[in-house]
């Protein structure tokens, strides 16, 4: 590589390291502590320094000394404070040769912070060095003669717990008991630690000495990392260097305002349902039973308005609905078909059932309260409710979820402008060319169609439900055309979208996940 | 709606009238043919030759079954409805089933017939059985307005009589028990009892069949007799008995079930019941029976719904070949159900079943070719703009369930008890995380902030959408508002951070708003206002309380602020 793009690529650390290194005639090698003492470095900073150095080829390591150096555990600091295992049974044993007392290996278990392994070692070496005997029944009894590692281990302690030492400054009986005492695999319940030190000593490689006569020759100028504000204003900005960035590095992340992927999958949607020349409609989380399903020709017997389908509303129960006259009008035609040319359900109507409060159950709920509230004709309408059915939550239920669905009033609407719309669906919301229209039950439309798709992505999937509003929900209402009744069903498209295969996750707690999750819609 | 099992092979041979099978069907013509009768096909087990088929419509009880299915095809298939002679009314019964005085106050109507000369098959058998299963529980509101039960005929001496006994004197051994029993003993013990005796709660007379020799047949809606009401593999005799709280559905089910028998080549005898007062089908009801009317629907009415021009021709074809009787007249078509079925209720239903007999893809889809405006509604507008805002202020979307506890959205927040607290309350509660409708948004934004300590800080989180307040003088006692929440935690959260944010939102939304000192028990003493417009509170803006956060276990300071969108533009 070029010395000098090296040079321009380094660090103010590397800088005083090489320096540093230079500045020895005739060059020697250093060692690590002697370099950072001379170049003014804290360990952490000669190690960056030297790691970098080392990747660019500009130093070389000339050796490589591998010293052991032991130091106290945990473990050796209690015993340092207390007393070590081997310290305590002797005395325990001595205490017992002097009161008299039998002293077995279970009194000794027992005691507090000695665990079995601790105590049979510690027994088994002090009957090797003749201070104990282990008599009948387990019992044991001090010799009188002292034990050599009770008499060492004590200044061993004393001496390391200061500070760590070399292993090879001990006499070799110690470096033995040292060993024998410290920690190892399977056994880190020791006082002493011996660790391996290595010792580095780097000399400047060729490269490296000429990057060093360059820096010499160039002079030192003084390197800036930041341009500031101040270096702008007084022109300094030209006497410095900019020091060059590995720019490879992986970014640091950064904290984004963003939207939630699936409210801009529902935004994507509204978007499309407005350019179609749908005007959006709202409602209320709260509802009557009588705009949730009785306008709808749901009857009352109907079996999802059981108490296991729908969420009742506690306080009030019921509304108070100053007029009538409409809950009577659409009670005559369950009853009898009123003037719809129907025959009814033909049961009695309960008036005061139909004001049963509820949590919406459905977004058509929206779509009859917009029936009759004048709408245009012809009119378009859309709404993306919230929903809420009773069911247990799993990875395909959710208690509260969004429907995307409306209406269409005109003269001429009929069963194939329906199917026409459905196509329109198909092609704008799920990019499909093939479409399947599937007969289908709905209380109130007939007749009623489901819509198949073939999505480019997922496959034949069913988009949604539609049909003719029937002539028991619009008359009453006061709408005399034909009105088609729709609704998509989007969760599976956006859990495809979005990657996940649990609704739950549509709603989720987890921030890592929303900021992360992508939107490709 | 139903989901029903029925045998492959059972299937085909009834799909062949009552001649055996010629051939097999492939899967993919079942699903097509399914089309026909709003049926989906659910599983297929090639092995067993089970086919598991949900069926759509609830007003079509007889296609609840392997023989309605089959039959709606096989019509098409053949191209005529077959002849149910039993059905023609003119017989004269000499079996009767007597219904004594009293049963109009408990369970009054009956309906029977007798089916000889099919030899039950043991998937047969399972057919019978779902079905009397199925239209029980569904058709017949768990068998309150409508039940069923199937005997052994030749243990039963006519006539049979119909009658309210006491409970605790009548007594006999029921399906599935060893020892004869009470009525009374049934209610308690009986699995069936204890499942369906809330239907005759309150009656201190409870229904019973039994036979001339005085032996019980049964103790509707509840439980057979063993003696005679084990229907077994091989029986070719069979006596069948609908008893319910509706006339025309309890004729109509044992129209279904006598069709059936029929489709599977039983003769099939009517069973004339006679009351003891008059019913709507008159003192002497004969069963079954057609309860079919005509209706006339012009051509015109059909084409203008279907949005295509047909002829009185290939109209009057579509519905032979879906079951119906036609006659023509000028312009118009006179129809007639099969007997089977009683979901004509408007001309669209008869619209609709042209529309399915034809096939839907017969139709050419047509664009609607109205000029409409389309457009979104104000708040949402002003919802959308306010989220734009947020976003560019740095705050991440989130988005959350409406329904939740009370602990989240009100003891958490210290505000149980109080004004702020008040929430919409759910009666029939399956579990508490689910059982109240959130009032404002901060609770929302609170949960994502108590599980996501290990996503990097800060945190800048908004949600903008529904919340329901309670309101005693609205219609529906709560008003649904659109409020934005927004809230920031980092180690060292700042009220002026937060207060920043919102100032450049009410800057951009083009309002003026001032923040009053309020206590409020979410938020700490002194660190929180309300935020007015002109002297309309209309949100709140503080650094959350530090018990609050210590409740929901966030070990990070919060600032937040609520803000109610609908109230800021003035359609609270």
């Amino acid at each position: 590589m070029d010395i000098s793009s090296v040079i321009d690529s380094l660090h103010p650390l590397e800088i005083k390291v090489l320096m540093t290194l230079g500045a020895r005639q005739p060059p020697t090698a250093f060692k690590s502590e002697e370099l950072a003492i001379a170049a003014e470095l804290e360990p952490s900073q000669l190690s960056m320094a030297v790691e970098w150095l080392l990747a660019k080829a500009l130093i070389e390591i000339q050796s490589e000394i591998v010293t052991p150096v032991v130091s106290l555990t945990k473990t050796g600091e209690e015993y340092y404070q207390t007393a070590a295992p081997i310290e305590r049974i002797l005395a325990a044993a001595r205490d017992a040769a002097g009161t008299g007392k039998r002293l077995t290996i279970g009194d000794l278990q027992a005691q507090d912070g000695m665990e079995p392994a601790d105590v049979s070692k510690a027994v088994g070496r002090l009957k090797k060095e003749g201070a104990l005997l282990i008599i009948q029944g387990g019992c044991i009894e001090t010799t009188g003669r002292p034990s050599q590692t009770v008499e060492v281990l004590r200044p061993l302690l004393e001496e390391v717990h200061n500070s760590s030492r070399e292993l090879t400054s001990f006499s070799p009986e110690h470096q033995r008991l040292i060993e024998d005492y410290s920690v190892k695999r399977g056994n880190a319940k020791e006082p002493f630690r011996v660790d391996e030190r290595v010792t580095r000593s780097f000399v400047l490689s060729p490269s490296g000495t000429s990057a060093v006569e360059q820096l010499t020759s160039q002079g030192l100028v003084e390197e800036v990392s930041q341009l500031s504000p101040e270096l702008l204003k007084d022109g300094s900005w030209r006497q410095k260097r900019f020091r060059k960035y590995t720019i490879s590095l992986r970014a640091p992340r950064v904290g984004t305002g963003k939207k939630h992927p699936y409210r801009e999958f529902l935004d994507t949607v509204k978007t499309k349902l407005v350019s179609m020349g749908f005007q959006e409609m709202r409602g209320s989380l709260v509802e009557t039973e009588f705009w949730n399903m009785d306008a709808l020709f749901m009857p009352q017997f109907h079996p999802a308005r059981d108490i296991h389908d729908v969420y009742f509303v506690k306080q009030p129960t019921h509304a108070a609905m100053a007029d009538e006259s409409i809950l009577s009008k659409v009670g005559k035609v369950h009853e009898n078909g009123g003037t719809t040319g129907s025959s009814g359900w033909g049961y009695k109507f309960d008036l005061q059932r139909a004001k049963r409060l509820v949590l919406r159950s459905q977004g058509t709920a929206v779509s009859a309260r917009t029936l009759a509230g004048s709408p245009n004709i012809p009119g378009k309408y859309f709404s993306i409710a919230r929903c809420f059915r009773y069911d247990q939550v799993d990875a395909t239920h959710a208690t509260d979820f969004f429907q995307v669905e409306g209406i269409v009033l005109g003269e001429n609407i009929n069963f194939r402008t329906l199917l026409g719309l459905l196509n329109l669906f198909a092609h704008e919301v799920a990019q499909a060319k093939e479409v399947k229209f599937v007969p289908a039950y709905f209380p109130f439309t007939e007749p009623s169609v489901e819509l198949h798709v073939r999505h480019p992505r997922l496959g034949w999937m069913e988009l949604g439900g539609a049909g003719l509003f029937r002539s028991e929900v619009t008359v009453p209402l006061g709408v005399t055309v034909p009105v088609i009744a729709w609704g998509l069903g989007l969760d599976r498209m956006a859990m495809v979208a979005l990657g996940i295969h649990d609704i739950r996750e549509l709603f989720t707690d987890n921030l890592e996940l929303i900021r992360t999750t992508r939107g490709l819609f | 709606m139903p989901t029903i099992t029925i045998f492959k092979d059972d299937f085909e041979s009834l799909l062949g009238g009552t001649r055996p099978a010629s051939r097999t069907v492939s899967i993919e013509q079942v699903e097509e043919w399914l089309m026909l009768v709003k049926g989906e096909l659910k599983g297929h087990n090639p092995d067993s030759g089970e086919l598991r088929i949900e069926l759509q419509d609830s007003n079509r009880p007889d296609l609840w079954c392997c023989e309605g299915i089959a039959r709606q095809i096989r019509i098409k298939q053949q191209g005529k409805l077959a002849q149910y002679p039993f059905l023609t009314g003119k017989s004269n019964p000499k079996k009767k089933v007597i219904v004594k005085p009293g049963l109009d106050q408990v369970r009054p109507y009956v309906a029977a017939c007798t089916a000889r000369g099919y030899r039950v098959t043991a998937q047969g058998l399972a057919q019978l059985i779902q079905t009397q299963e199925k239209l029980a529980e569904i058709f017949g509101h768990k068998r309150k307005t409508v039940s069923i039960g199937i005997y052994q005929l030749s243990k039963i001496t006519f006539p049979v009589t119909y009658e309210l006994v006491n409970p605790s004197e009548a007594r006999f051994t029921p399906l599935g028990m060893e020892t004869v029993m009470t009525l009374s003993e049934m209610l308690m013990v009986h699995p069936k009892g204890v499942e369906y005796g809330g239907i005759l709660a309150g009656a201190s007379r409870v229904p019973l069949l039994r036979d001339a020799t005085n032996q019980p047949l049964s103790f509707p809606p509840i439980i057979n007799s063993r003696e005679v009401g084990e229907v077994e593999v091989g029986d070719d005799q069979l006596f069948i008995e609908v008893t319910g709280t509706d006339l025309p559905m309890v004729v109509l089910t044992l129209n279904i079930f006598a069709t059936n028998l029929a489709d599977r080549g039983a003769t099939i005898e009517p069973i004339a019941v006679e009351y003891s007062t008059r019913t709507s089908l008159g003192k002497r009801v004969t069963t079954p029976q057609d309860l079919r009317k005509s209706k006339t629907i012009s051509i015109q009415t059909i084409e203008q719904a279907l949005g295509q021009k047909l002829g009185i021709k290939v109209v009057k074809q579509a519905l032979e070949i879906y079951g119906y009787e036609v006659s023509t007249g000028k312009g118009a078509v006179r129809v007639k159900l099969p007997p089977y079925r009683q979901d004509l209720m408007h001309t669209m239903d008869v619209v609709e079943d042209v529309a399915m007999s034809r096939g839907y893809a017969e139709f050419t889809p047509v664009m609607p070719a109205q000029f409409t405006v389309g457009g979104l509604s104000r708040i949402e507008q002003v919802s959308d703009r306010a989220r734009e805002l947020m976003v560019g202020l740095g705050f991440q979307e989130i988005i959350s369930n409406i329904l939740g506890s009370p602990e989240q959205y009100s003891e958490h927040m210290r505000i149980d008890k109080t004004e702020w607290g008040k929430m919409v309350v759910v009666d029939n509660v399956m579990t508490l995380s689910f059982s109240c409708l959130r009032q404002w948004m901060l609770p929302s934004l609170l949960r994502i902030e108590a599980a996501s300590s290990r996503a990097f800080y800060p945190h800048r989180l908004f949600e903008a959408g529904d919340v329901a307040i309670p309101d005693a003088t609205h219609e529906l006692g709560s008003r649904t508002e659109t409020v934005l929440g927004a809230m920031i935690a980092h180690a060292t959260a700042h009220f002026s951070e937060i207060h920043s944010c919102l100032d450049t939102l009410f800057y951009h939304l083009g309002r003026e708003y001032r923040l009053e000192p309020v206590p409020h028990p979410s938020f700490l003493e002194g660190r929180v206002g309300r935020i007015m417009i002109e002297d309309k509170p209309i949100g709140v803006i503080g650094e959350v309380h530090p018990e609050v956060l210590e409740r929901w276990q966030i070990s990070m300071p919060v600032v937040a602020f609520d803000l109610n969108l609908s109230q800021l533009i003035g359609q609270g």
